[in-house]
C-alpha cells in the first residue's frame, strides 16, 4: 500500500508547482528598443528585467542571460539565467575604460569601487574620485588581482572576454560575485557601440534616461551625417601605420572605417572586409595610397619628428608633405590615458563631427575638435 | 695547383650567383616592376613611374644590402663558432648574443609598462631599440665570459651560454606575462626579424660593424686552420690560444650583435650556411671556407627575402619563418644524401 | 752514439714539477736534472700515473714548473715567446687530431704554420720541408688520402711527419706506441732512432715499452715516485736501477738480454 503513496506524491507536488509558474509566465514583457547594437537585448517585466548578451566574443557558442531584479520583486521559478543581480547596483567593478562614460552620463560614478589600471582613466569626474582614493587599483586587465577584487565586495563585475577561457572570472564567480560579460567591443557600427549605454541603464534601473541620452547622441550623429552628405568635395583618406615595413590598416567595414564613410570621405581601403587590421606590404600601400588627401589615426606617433624618425618612407605620402595628418594620440587625460579609447565608443557623434570638420572645413563652424588634432 | 684553381672558379661562380640573386631580389616585391624599369631606376635612366624609382632605390636597394650584410655576417659568425668550439651545432648565438638582445629589447618595450603607468606607452624610437639590443647583447656576453673565465675548457663556455639563454628567456616570459597586448605584439614583431626597415644611415652603420668583424675574422684564418688539429697542437705551433679565442669572440660579437640590433634575431642562417657550403665545397681550409661562407650566407638571405616578399601578393611573411622553412629541410636532405657528417 | 760535445737543446736544473692549488702545491717529482742533446734519442719511462705527461708538459712550456728551471738552447723556457718556441720544439700526442677530414698533405702542411705568412701561404721552401718529411717516414704515396681513411699506424706516421715538417731541434712524443701492435711499435721506435741519426734532431719520447727503449735509446729518464734517474741504458743497468723498479715476485731484469722477463 505504501508504494502507491510514493507514486502519487511526486505527481501531486509537480501539479502544484506547475500551476504557480504558468500564471507568472503568462505575463509578457516589454522588449526595450535596441536599434543599432546587435550584442544585447533587454526585456522589461513588472519588477525585473532580463538582459541577454549574445556573442560576447567572436565564435562564442552561447549567449548569457542576466536577471536584473528590483527589491522585493516576484521572480518566476523556472526562468533560466546565468546571474541574478539586484538593481540598482551600488557597488560595481569595471574592467574597461569604455564603460566609464556610461556611468558618468547616468550620474553613477559613485558606484565605481575598483578598476584595473587606474592611470588609463581620463574622465575628470572619475579622476576626482581616484584622487580621493575612493577607487581601488585592482591590477592590470590581463592579470586581475582576484584577492583585492573579492575583498572589495562589489555587487557585480563587468568584464569582457576575447575567448572561451576566462579563469580569472571563474575564480571571482566561485567566490559569489557575479561577473557580467559586456560585448560592446564586438560591435562594428558607431551607433551600435554607443547604444551599450542602455546596458548600464538597466543595471542602474535608469533605462528611460539611458534611452534619452542615446537618442541625443544618435540624432546628433545622423544630423551630422546629413550635413556631410552635402559636401561637394570628397577627399581620399588613409588610416593606420607601419610596423617595420608592414602597414596595418583598418578594414573598410570596421568601426573606424565606417566613420570615414559617414563623414563622406573616400577611405582608400573601404572595399576591404574583415575584422581587426589588415596587414599590407609597404610597396602596395605606397602605390595605392600615396596621394591620399588625409591621413588619420597614424598609430602612436605624437609628432612629425617621431614619424620621420621611425621611417623616411612616410615623407613620400602627400598627406605628410602637406601636413594633413590627424591623430587622437595627443589627446589624453591627466595620467596619460588616451581620451579616444575611453570616450569615442560612447560619443560617436563627436567623432563624426571631428572628422567632418577635418575633411570638409567650414561645414561645421561651431564644432571644436575633441579627439583628432593635427599632428605637429 | 689544380686544386686551388678549381676552388678559385667555384668562388667566382658563387660571386656571380650573389650578383644574380641580388638583381632577382630587386625585381621582386608586392608591386610588379618590369626588369628594364628596375635597371633604369638603379642606373639613372628614365623610369615611367616615380613611385617605382622610389621603391627600387629607397626600399628594395637598402633591403638588398641589409640581406647581404646580415646573411654573410651571420654565416661567418657561425663558422667561427663552429671551429672555435669544434661543435657542428654551434651558431652565432651560442655566447648569448641573441638572448641578451631579446632581454634588452623586452625590457625596453615591455618593461616600461611594468614601471611607468599609462605614460610608458610612448612610441619607442628605432634607435632606442637598437641601443637596447646592443647593450643587452654586450652585458650577457660579458656575463658568459666572466662566468667561464676561470674554466680552462672552451667547451664550458657553450654550456654557460645555454644557461644564460634560459635565464634571459625566463625573465622575458615574466615581462610578457605582465605586459598588455599591444606591447607584447611589438616585442613579438621585433623577434620575427626584419630586413626591409633600415634607412641608408643605418645600413652604413651596420656595414662599418660588418667590415670590422670580417677583417678581424680574416686575420684569424691562419689560427682557425691550425685549430683544426686541436688546441694542444695549435699551442705547440705558436698559436696564442687566449688571444686567439678573444679575437674570434670579438669578431662574432661585432657581426652577430650589430646584425641582431638592426634586423632582429634572425635564426638558422648562421648555423646552416657553413654546413651547406661544406657540402658544396668539401674543404677545411678557412682561406676558402671564409669567402665561400660570406657569399653563401648572402645568397641564402637574398633568396629567403624573395620568398618572404611573396611577390605578386600584398602580404609579406616574417623573415625568421622563411629562413627556417627553407634552410632546415635543405640541410637535412644534403646530410641524408651524403650520409656522412663532414666536420 | 751521440757526438762528443754535442749541442745541448734542453736542460733542466733542480726542476720540481706539480700542480699549484689555492691551498697547497701538489708535487709530482723533484730534483730533476736532465739534458737532451742534438741527435739523441731519449726515452722517458715510468709506471702509469707517476707523472710522465706532467713532465713532458713542463718541459714543453704547457705547464709551469713549481721550482727550478728549464733551459732551451741556453735560454730560460719562460722567457721564450711562443712563436720562437714553436720553431724549437714540436710535439706528437696520443690523441687523434680533432678534424680527420684533412688530407695527409694538409695535415703535414700545418706543421709549417710557424714559418708561413699571415694567411698561411706555402712557399716553395715550405713544400720542400713537407715532401722531405713525407719521405723520411715513407708516406709520400698517401699524401692525397684523407686522414680518416688511414690505419692507426699510418696516422701515427703522419703525425710524426707533421712534427718533422715543423723543422724543430727537439721533437717530443707522448706515448707514440700506444694502440700499436708489436711490429708497428718496433717500427715507430726504430724510425725515431733513424731520424735522430739522419736529421740530428733531439727526440724525447715517453713510453711503456721499456725493453725496446733500453735497446734503442741513447739516454733514458726513469721516473719513480721519489726519484728521477737519468743516464745511458748501460749506466742504469750497471747501477741496478731497473732491477729495483718493480716488485720481485713476478718479473726480473735480465742483464744478459738487457730486458725484463717473467718469472716462470
Amino acid at each position: 500500500m505504501l508504494k502507491y503513496l510514493f507514486l502519487i506524491l511526486p505527481v501531486l507536488i509537480s501539479c502544484k508547482s506547475e500551476t504557480k509558474s504558468s500564471s507568472e509566465i503568462l505575463i509578457p514583457g516589454d522588449t526595450l528598443s535596441v536599434n543599432y547594437a546587435k550584442g544585447f537585448t533587454i526585456v522589461q517585466y513588472k519588477d525585473f528585467k532580463i538582459l541577454k548578451v549574445n556573442d560576447p566574443w567572436p565564435g562564442s557558442s552561447r549567449s548569457f542571460t542576466y536577471l536584473l531584479y528590483e527589491e522585493d520583486a516576484g521572480i518566476p521559478e523556472d526562468i533560466e539565467y546565468d546571474h541574478k543581480i539586484r538593481i540598482p547596483v551600488s557597488r560595481i567593478v569595471l574592467t574597461s575604460t569604455t564603460y566609464i562614460p556610461s556611468l558618468e552620463s547616468l550620474n553613477e560614478t559613485n558606484t565605481l569601487v575598483g578598476f584595473p589600471g587606474l592611470d588609463f582613466i581620463s574622465s575628470a569626474a572619475t579622476r576626482n574620485r581616484i584622487n580621493q582614493n575612493k577607487i581601488t587599483e585592482i591590477g592590470s586587465n590581463d592579470a586581475l588581482n582576484t584577492e583585492l577584487l573579492i575583498s572589495l565586495k562589489p555587487e557585480v563585475v563587468i568584464g569582457f572576454a576575447i575567448n572561451n577561457s576566462n579563469k580569472t572570472f571563474n575564480t571571482i564567480e566561485k567566490s559569489g560575485i557575479p561577473v557580467m560579460y559586456n560585448g560592446d567591443w564586438t560591435e562594428e557600427t558607431p551607433l551600435g557601440k554607443a547604444e551599450w549605454i542602455k546596458y548600464f541603464g538597466a543595471l542602474f534601473n535608469k533605462s528611460d534616461e539611458a534611452e534619452k541620452l542615446f537618442n541625443e547622441v544618435a540624432s546628433g550623429y545622423n544630423e551630422a551625417r546629413e550635413i556631410a552628405a552635402t559636401a561637394t568635395n570628397i577627399p581620399t583618406v588613409l588610416s593606420g601605420s607601419m610596423y617595420k615595413d608592414q602597414w596595418y590598416v583598418p578594414y573598410g567595414n570596421s568601426w573606424s572605417g565606417l566613420f570615414i564613410e559617414d563623414a563622406n570621405a573616400n577611405y582608400i581601403y573601404k572595399k576591404t572586409r574583415g575584422s581587426g587590421s589588415r596587414a599590407l606590404a609597404f610597396e602596395t600601400v605606397l602605390s595605392e595610397a600615396e596621394n591620399a588627401d588625409f591621413w588619420i589615426s597614424p598609430g602612436q606617433f605624437k609628432s612629425f619628428n617621431q614619424l620621420n624618425e621611425s621611417s623616411l618612407h612616410y615623407s613620400r605620402f602627400k598627406a605628410v608633405k602637406e601636413r594633413k595628418v590627424y591623430t587622437y594620440s595627443n589627446t589624453f587625460g591627466e595620467t596619460g590615458g588616451v581620451l579616444y579609447y575611453e570616450l569615442a565608443p560612447n560619443r560617436p557623434d563627436l567623432v563624426l563631427k571631428d572628422l567632418i570638420s577635418i575633411f570638409h572645413p567650414g561645414l561645421l563652424p561651431q564644432h571644436e575638435l575633441v579627439f583628432f588634432k593635427p599632428l605637429e | 695547383m689544380q686544386e686551388s684553381k678549381k676552388y678559385k672558379i667555384i668562388l667566382f661562380i658563387l660571386l656571380l650567383v650573389v650578383v644574380l640573386t641580388a638583381f632577382l631580389n630587386l625585381s621582386s616585391g608586392s608591386v610588379y616592376i618590369p626588369f628594364d624599369e628596375v635597371l633604369a631606376a638603379l642606373f639613372g635612366g628614365n623610369v615611367s613611374n616615380d613611385n617605382w624609382a622610389y621603391i627600387v632605390r629607397e626600399y628594395r636597394l637598402p633591403k638588398v644590402f641589409t640581406a647581404i650584410l646580415t646573411g654573410s655576417g651571420l654565416a661567418v659568425s657561425g663558422l667561427l663558432m663552429q671551429t672555435l668550439f669544434r661543435n657542428p651545432l654551434a651558431g652565432p648565438y651560442v655566447l648569448g648574443l641573441s638572448s641578451g638582445a631579446s632581454l634588452g629589447v623586452a625590457l625596453i618595450i615591455m618593461g616600461a609598462s611594468l614601471f611607468g603607468g599609462a605614460w610608458a606607452y610612448i612610441l619607442l624610437s628605432k634607435w632606442s631599440i637598437v641601443i637596447a639590443s646592443s647593450i643587452g647583447s654586450l652585458l650577457v656576453l660579458l656575463a658568459v665570459l666572466l662566468a667561464s673565465a676561470k674554466l680552462r675548457d672552451t667547451m664550458a663556455i657553450l654550456i654557460i651560454g645555454l644557461m644564460f639563454a634560459s635565464l634571459t628567456a625566463a625573465v622575458v616570459s615574466v615581462l610578457a606575462y605582465f605586459s598588455p597586448a599591444s606591447q607584447l605584439q611589438q616585442y613579438i614583431f621585433w623577434s620575427f626579424g626584419s630586413l626591409g626597415n633600415l634607412s641608408w644611415e643605418e645600413v652604413s652603420i651596420l656595414s662599418m660593424f660588418w667590415f670590422t668583424g670580417i677583417i678581424l675574422a680574416v686575420t684569424c684564418i691562419k689560427n682557425l686552420n691550425t685549430l683544426l688539429l686541436g688546441e694542444q697542437y695549435a699551442r705547440s705551433l705558436g698559436v696564442k690560444i687566449g688571444s686567439n679565442r678573444f679575437m674570434i669572440i670579438l669578431a662574432t660579437s661585432l657581426l652577430a650583435g650589430s646584425i641582431t640590433a638592426f634586423a632582429g634575431p634572425i635564426a638558422f642562417v648562421g648555423l646552416a650556411v657553413p654546413h651547406l657550403i661544406r657540402q658544396v665545397i668539401p674543404v677545411n681550409d678557412h682561406r676558402i671556407l671564409l669567402p665561400a661562407v660570406i657569399m653563401g650566407g648572402a645568397i641564402l638571405m637574398l633568396v629567403c627575402d624573395i620568398a618572404a616578399q611573396m611577390p605578386g601578393t600584398e602580404y609579406t611573411l616574417p623573415i625568421n619563418a622563411i629562413t627556417s622553412l627553407i634552410g632546415a629541410p635543405v640541410v637535412i636532405w644534403l646530410l641524408v644524401r651524403k650520409r656522412k657528417f663532414l666536420f | 752514439m751521440a757526438a762528443i760535445n754535442p749541442h745541448i737543446i734542453l736542460s733542466t736544473h733542480d726542476l720540481q714539477i706539480g700542480y699549484r692549488n689555492k691551498k697547497e702545491d701538489i708535487i709530482i717529482a723533484s730534483n730533476i736534472n736532465i739534458e737532451i742533446a742534438e741527435g739523441e734519442l731519449v726515452g722517458l719511462i715510468g709506471i702509469n700515473g707517476v707523472g710522465k705527461s706532467t713532465l713532458l708538459r713542463s718541459l714543453t712550456g704547457v705547464q709551469d714548473p713549481l721550482q727550478g728551471k728549464v733551459s732551451i738552447s741556453g735560454q730560460e723556457l719562460g722567457s721564450i715567446p711562443s712563436e720562437k718556441l714553436s720553431e724549437i720544439i714540436s710535439i706528437v700526442l696520443t690523441e687523434q687530431p680533432i678534424s680527420k677530414n684533412l688530407s695527409v698533405f694538409e695535415l703535414i702542411a700545418l706543421g709549417r704554420q710557424p714559418y708561413t705568412n699571415w694567411i698561411g701561404t706555402l712557399t716553395a721552401v715550405d713544400r720542400e720541408f713537407i715532401y722531405n718529411a713525407m719521405k723520411l717516414v715513407d708516406i709520400t704515396d698517401l699524401q692525397l688520402k684523407k686522414c680518416y681513411e688511414l690505419s692507426d699506424g699510418q696516422l701515427q706516421k703522419v703525425l710524426i711527419a707533421r712534427a718533422l715538417a715543423q723543422d724543430t731541434a727537439l721533437v717530443v712524443l707522448d706515448e707514440p706506441t700506444t694502440h700499436l701492435d708489436i711490429y708497428h711499435q718496433a717500427y715507430v721506435l726504430k724510425l725515431l732512432k733513424d731520424l735522430t741519426i739522419q736529421t740530428q734532431k733531439g727526440i724525447l719520447f715517453a713510453t711503456h715499452e721499456i725493453n725496446l727503449a733500453i735497446q734503442l735509446c741513447d739516454r733514458i729518464i726513469l721516473m719513480q715516485k721519489d726519484q728521477v734517474h737519468t743516464g745511458t741504458p748501460k749506466e742504469l743497468i750497471e747501477n741496478k736501477v731497473f732491477s729495483a723498479m718493480f716488485p720481485p715476485d713476478l718479473i726480473y731484469f735480465d742483464n744478459q738480454s738487457q730486458s725484463f722477463k717473467i718469472i716462470t
